[in-house]
Formats: structure tokens, C-alpha cells, sequence
């Protein structure tokens, strides 16, 4: 009897031409669990509200067909009926966090459940602690950060034990030690009493950690770009057939998946010694064929001119002496001494430099980036130069205007010449389409590259951009990052955070690494990244990908090669498929009430509540 | 009860006798005593309600003096102004003239009984805030005044929407300030206008967090029955003596001051 049946079921946004999701059936098993595969819009959101009731109870929405649940019909239950059987993480977890304490939070569902006052400290003592949170217990939640926050809202998820347990981007707002506590989280919850999960999760290889594909879900749904099922079936096999057109697509897979998709075609073939029995047992970094491939893909460097030539000549266009920071502001007339996040900081950017910074959550990344930016006064040092640009992590803090030619015009004095340089820009970062579209309404790719956009408009010798990745699928990822790399081409330093090291190893010149409330390291990336203590200093963990070829490949640009030719394996891995993917989204928006998009694409966005309100 | 959960209960218990009331039985005396209030107006009653109402909050609320009086300001702001009011613009016996304005006796006695009210209840007020956990008050409200759960737990998801207000718009005021113009001094230039475009984003993510918020207390099952508490807020007989106390003291204070003839009703109103 499946926990989880979902039969024949299109899912339709008013407004909105094509339907998110259709002709769905599915059936999932008491404790199965399932990845769901898919690229930005395909639905993968859109299926996890199904299950929770959220659609059609708290977003409107046309459903054909029958969504059951722990036996019970969805269109006949409410959403807190159904919570009986399902738990939910969602992405953000500022929104899983409702009450003013993490004890109160994580009994909230107990108490909800009618579990028994006595046992209920109990269990909040071994839900935090299974997620890793243990000491957290009498906190406020408003002092939690954002990974904390997540691990709470999982404790509260897992807590009630619920049958179905939906997660939504578990991962997203964590370094490598939150990912391991909430894979492990997981991982117990499941070997304790087996519920059913469904995961959506972009970070894959973070998320299965070592055990590769085997860390992942051992059942795999793919859901094309029309919102049907296109493969169903053990993870391996799907990954094996399908992941050819997921790479094209643009989704993020585990890694072997990608390599013997690339190579099993391209290589296993031309080997000739590599026969497939080999291959069926030998794969990713595993298999000589994908060792081959890379090897020769990090060789073409030899005869093609990587990014790596980056021209970081000339005096600094910013640079730190000294430098403390700190998020307190001194009170007036005290001479107290602040507690500063970080300390000693002397750094230099020079033009046309890409500068990635790297730590853990709460290092001090963000902090550094906003008194960087002049936002913040040091708490002690100078920073000295012009004044920087700065690209933030949620795109809506920045938007101020009603249309994003009008959002990338912003501040600049009207006339021809910012005409001119709006409408290059808009061309240059695949907007052209969107140029009269509310920027609240876009999806989170999009989004991203308004706000960057925006910013590059003010010709500001520096850009700091904080996580500028963050939540994208891979084609939006390959996006940004071509824009910052064009940018530093213009001779503008590029400063950005990150927590994806396989990002930082394809875009960055030089790395910077923040722990203890100092910098631990700062050279050239490949060197930083070869320096283990730094990188076990700052929890910071190598993926497997990027360690191999470290280890294997004989030069620096020849792994910044190989890394970019696995890139340019996404659709026609630039502007063409940019511009495909603009099209498809603007033709879905609409004037979309619910955008499925931003959904999946990190940002829950376009509520009608909040696009009536926009004037 | 695990160690925890004694932990916890033993820093309240640690907390001042005030903080060991139930909230709702504080905030039933706050409101029955500032009604009393609306009907009181002459000073001599109203301070010595003030007098007593200060001394039982210090003394029951372990308040903190800069809190006390930092807290007092509004109260005291909109008492000078009730007085201020009162004595200028009230009709009867002229004590003082300034310029075209007369000073009356009656206003001046009326004005006095109106802002000395405001501090009581003020002070009472503060009282209630220091010594009150907002989730304990909500849990008892539910519990013994009825109060719906899913109004209980609005307000204490509200109070959260509201605790992050101050660094989103920290946020997006730094978002918006790298854009902006320079000032003479090298500052991002500010004005009303970049401010309505800050509240137009706080609006939006504000919006957007609230529904999030709305669905998180649904998918953890808020409204389902039967439901348990997991820290019951109790009910005392303890509480009931106090609450039996406060209404004691203040009959006795009415009664005194009727019997010493101070006393005045509305009817001062009329004049």
C-alpha cells in the first residue's frame, strides 16, 4: 500500500498558458525514497506542494487527477490534516522558524500531535540533537544564523516522525560540516522508523557527501521542461540514461553522473580497451575512460587560451590595512571595545582580479564584503580606495524599481548615454526580453542577473558579490559566472563568497580563506586550494571532482580547463540556450500568480498578495 | 521532567514574584484596574494609586531603574501634555495668566487626575512587559481565557516577522545605499524617497516571509485536536490571592479617599 499515490495529475496556474506539471502518476512506497530530477520550472516544487496539500489548499491552482496521502485525498484534507503524515522542510529557513524559541519550535509539533507533555523534552533533546543542534536548545531564534535555522526547522520536520517527509533544498543555506549534519540527520530519521522522503536538491554531491551516488536516494523521478515524467526508476539506471539531456538541460548531478555521461559517450567508445562490463562497474573518477577524458580535456589547454591569463597587473584598485569588522556600531560616546568577526585583515585587489572568499557560515564572509563596500565602518583599519559595487545575496533587497531596464538605470543621470548603456547591458546579460517585466516577478536565475546587472551599471572599479550562486540551477550558475568573468575582462576586480568550491575552482583567479576571525590563507586559487590546513581550518571541504583533478591534472590551467569544458557541456553552455531558457520562462510568466521558476530556483516568489501591492 | 525541563522552570522560579503570576491574571488586573481609572479625576487618588503601583512593580518585578525610567518617558510625554491641555484651555477659577491664556484651578486639578491616570497605568504596564514571557502569555491566554490557537500563535509569528524587521531593513538599506548618490561628505545621499522605496521592499519580503510563515505553522499540524501543552502555564490559588489582593488595595484606596471627600467622579467634567 503506497504512502504516497499520485494518479494522473496536471497541475495549472491561473494565468499562466502551460501547466507546471502533467499527466503525473506515481506511487510512493512506506519508506522509499525518491530524488526528484529536474531543470528550474520544471516542477519539482510544484510536486512537493501537492503532496503537502499546500497546493491546491494555500496556492491556487487548476489540479486534474488525485494526489492521496497516508490514505487520505489531498482536495479533501486540509493542509493541517495532512500534516499527520507529512513533514516539511522548506528552502528557506527563516520560514520554517515561527516561534521565539528553539525548544518551543521543535515541541510545537509534538504538541500539535497530542504527544504526551512527559515525553515531549524528551524528543526535543534528540530531534536537535540528530540534526546536530543540541546545544541550541534554549535559544532565541532570532539569533539564529541562517544555517543554524535550518537545522532547527529540520529538527522540527523530523521530530513528529511524520510517514512523508518532503525535503525542499535541505542544504542550500549550509557549509560542508551543516551538510554532514543534516545528511546524517537524515540519514538516522530514516534508519529509525523509515518514512517516506522526498527530496529536491540541487547540491547533490554535497548532499550524498563520500557514498557518491550511492548517498543519494536509491529512486529517481526526472520531470522534463513540460512538467511530465520522463524517467522513473532506480537512481543509477535513470542517472545513466537520462543524464546526458539533464546536463543539457541545466540541472546539477552528481558528479560521476555527469563525467560518464560526458565521457561514456565521447570516450568510452574511442578506448576501445574500456569494455562495458568495465564500465559498469568502474564509474566516475573511477572508470579510465572519464580519467582519460579529463586528462584530455585539461590538456587542450595547452592549445586553447584559458581565463586563467588574468591580467592582475597593476596597483591595488582596493586594499585593507589593518582591517577589524564588526556588524556592532560603536554607541556614541563609548570607547568599549567591539568584538570584531574578524581581524589583522590586509588585502589587496588588483584590476581584472576575481577574488574568491571562502569560510564557514558565520566566518565573517558577509560582514567583510559589506564594510568592503563601505557599508559597514571598520571597526578598526582602513579600507582604502574607490567605492566598490556590491551584488547581495537576495536580489529583492536591492530591487528599488518597477521594471528592470528601470531597476538597471537606477542612479544613473538620465540621457542617451545611460540609454545606451542599459540597453548594452541588457543584451549583455540575456534581459532584452525582460526589460519592461516587474523584477519582483522574475525567476531566481533571472533575478540574479538584474541585480548584477544593476550594479555593473555604475562602472565601479570593484564588484563584491555575496554567495552570487547561491540556490541557482547550473545553466543560471554558468550565467553568473560568465558575467562576472566578462566583467573582470573589463579590468573591474571582482570579489565574491561562495561555499561551492567546484564554482570557485572554474571562476576564481585567487582565494581568500577566513577562520578563527583571521585570514588563514589567500593566494592563487589552486594553491589555496591545495592548502589543507586552511581549508580543514575553515571546515571547507574539496569536492571530489575538483580534488581529483588537483591530484591528477599537472597544471593549474589545465584544471581550470577541464572544469570549464564540463561546463560548456550545459545546452550550447551560453547565450543560445540563455536566451531559450528567457524565452520559455517569459512565455510561462505571463502574468503568472504562482511562478513555479523562482521556486525552483531559490526564491519563493510572485505571491499575488505581494504583486497587487506593487504599484 | 527531565533536568531540562527543571532548568528551565527554575529560572523562573528564579525571576521575581511578579514573573510567577499567571499572565493572564496580570493582564485581567491591568485592565480592570485602568477601567477603575476612567472613573477617577482628581490627583489625590490617582497618586496615590501612582505611588502604590510604583512600589508594588519595583518590588514585585525586580525592575531595573534605567528601564523604569527610560520606560516612564512616554507616559510622562503624554501626562505634561494632558495637564498642559487641561490647565490652559479648561474654564473656572483663574490661579495664573500667561500672555492671553488663563490658568484654571479646575483645569489644573483635572489635568493633574488625567496624566497622573496615564502613569499608573503606564507603570503597571511596564510592570506587565518586564515580568511576562510572551510565549507563556499567549499559552494562557489560550488556556484560560479561550483565546483561539490560531490567534495565539499569529501574534507569536507576527512577533517574529517583527524581531527580523530590523535587519531586513538593515539589509536593504545597505542594498539600496550602493547605488545611491554621494552627499558632500562622501556619504550615500538618503531622502524620503529612497526611504519609500526601502518600505516598498521591506513590504514585499515582509509579505513574502508571512505566507511562508503561515504554511510552516500549518505543515507542523497547528490546529489539529486533541492537542497537548507541553509547559502549561498554571493557574494558582496563589494567583487568585493576588489577584484578590490588587482589587483589595484598590477598593480600599476608592473607599478612603471618598471617605476623606477627595474623591471626584466625571461629573468635575461638567463642571
Amino acid at each position: 500500500m503506497a504512502v504516497v499515490t499520485i494518479d494522473a495529475v496536471s497541475v495549472a496556474f491561473p494565468r499562466r498558458r502551460d501547466p507546471v506539471l502533467r499527466g503525473i502518476t506515481l506511487d510512493i512506497a512506506p519508506g522509499e525514497q525518491v530524488l526528484v530530477l529536474g531543470s528550474s520550472g520544471a516542477g519539482k516544487s510544484t510536486l512537493l506542494q501537492l503532496v503537502s496539500g499546500v497546493i491546491p489548499h494555500s496556492v491556487v491552482a487548476a489540479v486534474d487527477g488525485s494526489v492521496t496521502v497516508g490514505g487520505s485525498d489531498t482536495r479533501d484534507s486540509s493542509v493541517v490534516e495532512l500534516s499527520r503524515a507529512v513533514g516539511l522542510l522548506a528552502q528557506d529557513p527563516s520560514s520554517g522558524v515561527c516561534l521565539p524559541t528553539v525548544a518551543e519550535e521543535i515541541a510545537l509539533p509534538l504538541e500539535n500531535r497530542g504527544v504526551d507533555p512527559a515525553a515531549i523534552s524528551g524528543r526535543i533533546d534528540a530531534a536537535l540533537a540528530a540534526a546536530g543542534v543540541g546545544p541550541l536548545r534554549e535559544r532565541r531564534t532570532a539569533q539564529l544564523s541562517g544555517g543554524e535555522g535550518q537545522r532547527v526547522a529540520l529538527a522540527a520536520a523530523l521530530v513528529a516522525e511524520p510517514a512523508v517527509l518532503l525535503l525542499d533544498e535541505p542544504t542550500s543555506m549550509l557549509d560542508a560540516e551543516g551538510v554532514r549534519a543534516v545528511r546524517s540527520a537524515i540519514a538516522a530519521s530514516v534508519a529509525r522508523y523509515s518514512p517516506a522522503v522526498i527530496l529536491v536538491e540541487h547540491r547533490l554531491d554535497e548532499f550524498a557527501g563520500r557514498a557518491g551516488v550511492g548517498g543519494l536516494p536509491q529512486r529517481s523521478i526526472v520531470l522534463d521542461a513540460a512538467g511530465a515524467v520522463a524517467a522513473d526508476g532506480p537512481t543509477r539506471e535513470v542517472l545513466a540514461a537520462h543524464a546526458g539531456a539533464l546536463i543539457a538541460a541545466g540541472c546539477w548531478l552528481p558528479f560521476e553522473s555527469e563525467l560518464d555521461a560526458v565521457f561514456g559517450a565521447a570516450f568510452g567508445a574511442a578506448a576501445g580497451t574500456v569494455s562495458g562490463a568495465t564500465r559498469d562497474t568502474a564509474a566516475g573518477l573511477d572508470s579510465p575512460a572519464v580519467r582519460a577524458g579529463l586528462l584530455a580535456f585539461a590538456a587542450e589547454h595547452a592549445t586553447i587560451a584559458s581565463s586563467t591569463s588574468a591580467s592582475s597587473s597593476g596597483a591595488p584598485v582596493l586594499s585593507t590595512t589593518g582591517l577589524a569588522v564588526s556588524r556592532e556600531r560603536r554607541p556614541r560616546r563609548s570607547h568599549a571595545p567591539l568584538h570584531p568577526v574578524l581581524t589583522g585583515i590586509e588585502f589587496d585587489v588588483h584590476p581584472g582580479e576575481i577574488v574568491a572568499l571562502l569560510g564557514a557560515n558565520g566566518a565573517g564572509k558577509s560582514t567583510l564584503l559589506l564594510t568592503l563596500a563601505g557599508l559597514l565602518a571598520p571597526a578598526a583599519g582602513v579600507v582604502a580606495g574607490a567605492r566598490a559595487g556590491m551584488v547581495f545575496q537576495n536580489p529583492e533587497h536591492q530591487f528599488v524599481a518597477h521594471t528592470v531596464a528601470g531597476e538597471i538605470g537606477f542612479g544613473l543621470p538620465a540621457g542617451p548615454a545611460t540609454d545606451a548603456l542599459v540597453a548594452r547591458l541588457l543584451d549583455d546579460h540575456g534581459l532584452a526580453e525582460l526589460a519592461d517585466q516587474h523584477p519582483h516577478r522574475l525567476s531566481g536565475g533571472e533575478k540574479r542577473r538584474v541585480s548584477v546587472a544593476a550594479m555593473l551599471a555604475h562602472e565601479r572599479p570593484v564588484l563584491l558579490a555575496d554567495e552570487p550562486t547561491f540556490g541557482l540551477d547550473r545553466r543560471a550558475t554558468i550565467g553568473v559566472m560568465a558575467a562576472l568573468r566578462r566583467t573582470a575582462a573589463d579590468g573591474t576586480a571582482v570579489v565574491f563568497s561562495s561555499h561551492d568550491l567546484r564554482t570557485v575552482a572554474t571562476l576564481a583567479d585567487r582565494a581568500v580563506v577566513v577562520a578563527h576571525g583571521r585570514v588563514v590563507s589567500d593566494g592563487a586559487v589552486f594553491d589555496v586550494l591545495r592548502d589543507a590546513a586552511a581549508l580543514e581550518a575553515a571546515h571547507i571541504e574539496l569536492p571530489p571532482l575538483v580534488e581529483w583533478l588537483l591530484d591528477n591534472v599537472g597544471s593549474d590551467a589545465g584544471v581550470r580547463r577541464a572544469l570549464e569544458r564540463l561546463d560548456a557541456e550545459v545546452g550550447a553552455s551560453g547565450a543560445a540556450a540563455d536566451r531559450a531558457a528567457a524565452g520559455r520562462d517569459a512565455a510561462g510568466r505571463a502574468a503568472a500568480g504562482r511562478d513555479a521558476t523562482a521556486r525552483d530556483a531559490g526564491e519563493r516568489s510572485d505571491d499575488p498578495a505581494t504583486l497587487a501591492a506593487a504599484p | 521532567m527531565t533536568a531540562a525541563d527543571s532548568a528551565h522552570a527554575a529560572t523562573r522560579l528564579a525571576g521575581s514574584p511578579l514573573a510567577r503570576r499567571n499572565p493572564t491574571v496580570k493582564f485581567v488586573l491591568l485592565f480592570v484596574v485602568s477601567l477603575a481609572l476612567l472613573f477617577v479625576f482628581d490627583p489625590f487618588t490617582s497618586a496615590a494609586l501612582y505611588v502604590i503601583a510604583l512600589v508594588g512593580v519595583v518590588a514585585g518585578s525586580g525592575i531595573r531603574p534605567r528601564v523604569l525610567l527610560l520606560g516612564h518617558l512616554p507616559f510622562v510625554g503624554v501626562a505634561v501634555g494632558l495637564v498642559l491641555v487641561n490647565a490652559l484651555s479648561r474654564p473656572g477659577a483663574e490661579v495664573a495668566r500667561l500672555g492671553v491664556l488663563r490658568v484654571t484651578e479646575e483645569g489644573l486639578e483635572v489635568g493633574a487626575a488625567l496624566g497622573l491616570r496615564t502613569l499608573v497605568i503606564g507603570v503597571l504596564s511596564l510592570g506587565f512587559i518586564v515580568s511576562t514571557d510572551g510565549v507563556r502569555l499567549m499559552t494562557s491566554l489560550h488556556q484560560h481565557a479561550r483565546l483561539g490557537l490560531r490567534v495565539t500563535y499569529a501574534v507569536l509569528a507576527g512577533y517574529r516577522t517583527l524581531e527580523e524587521l530590523p535587519r531586513e531593513w538593515q539589509l536593504i538599506r545597505h542594498a539600496h545605499a550602493v547605488r545611491a548618490g554621494l552627499d558632500s561628505r562622501g556619504r550615500p545621499r538618503s531622502g524620503v524617497a529612497a526611504f519609500g522605496r526601502a518600505g516598498f521592499a521591506l513590504l514585499v519580503v515582509s509579505l513574502r516571509r508571512a505566507e511562508r510563515l503561515a504554511i510552516a505553522l500549518e505543515s507542523r499540524g497547528l490546529g489539529l485536536t486533541p492537542r497537548t501543552t507541553w509547559r502549561p502555564v498554571a493557574l494558582t490559588t496563589t494567583d487568585g490571592a493576588f489577584a484578590a489582593g490588587v482589587l483589595a488595595v484598590l477598593a480600599t484606596v476608592l473607599a478612603a479617599s471618598a471617605a476623606l471627600g477627595v474623591l471626584r467622579g466625571a461629573e468635575v467634567l461638567a463642571g
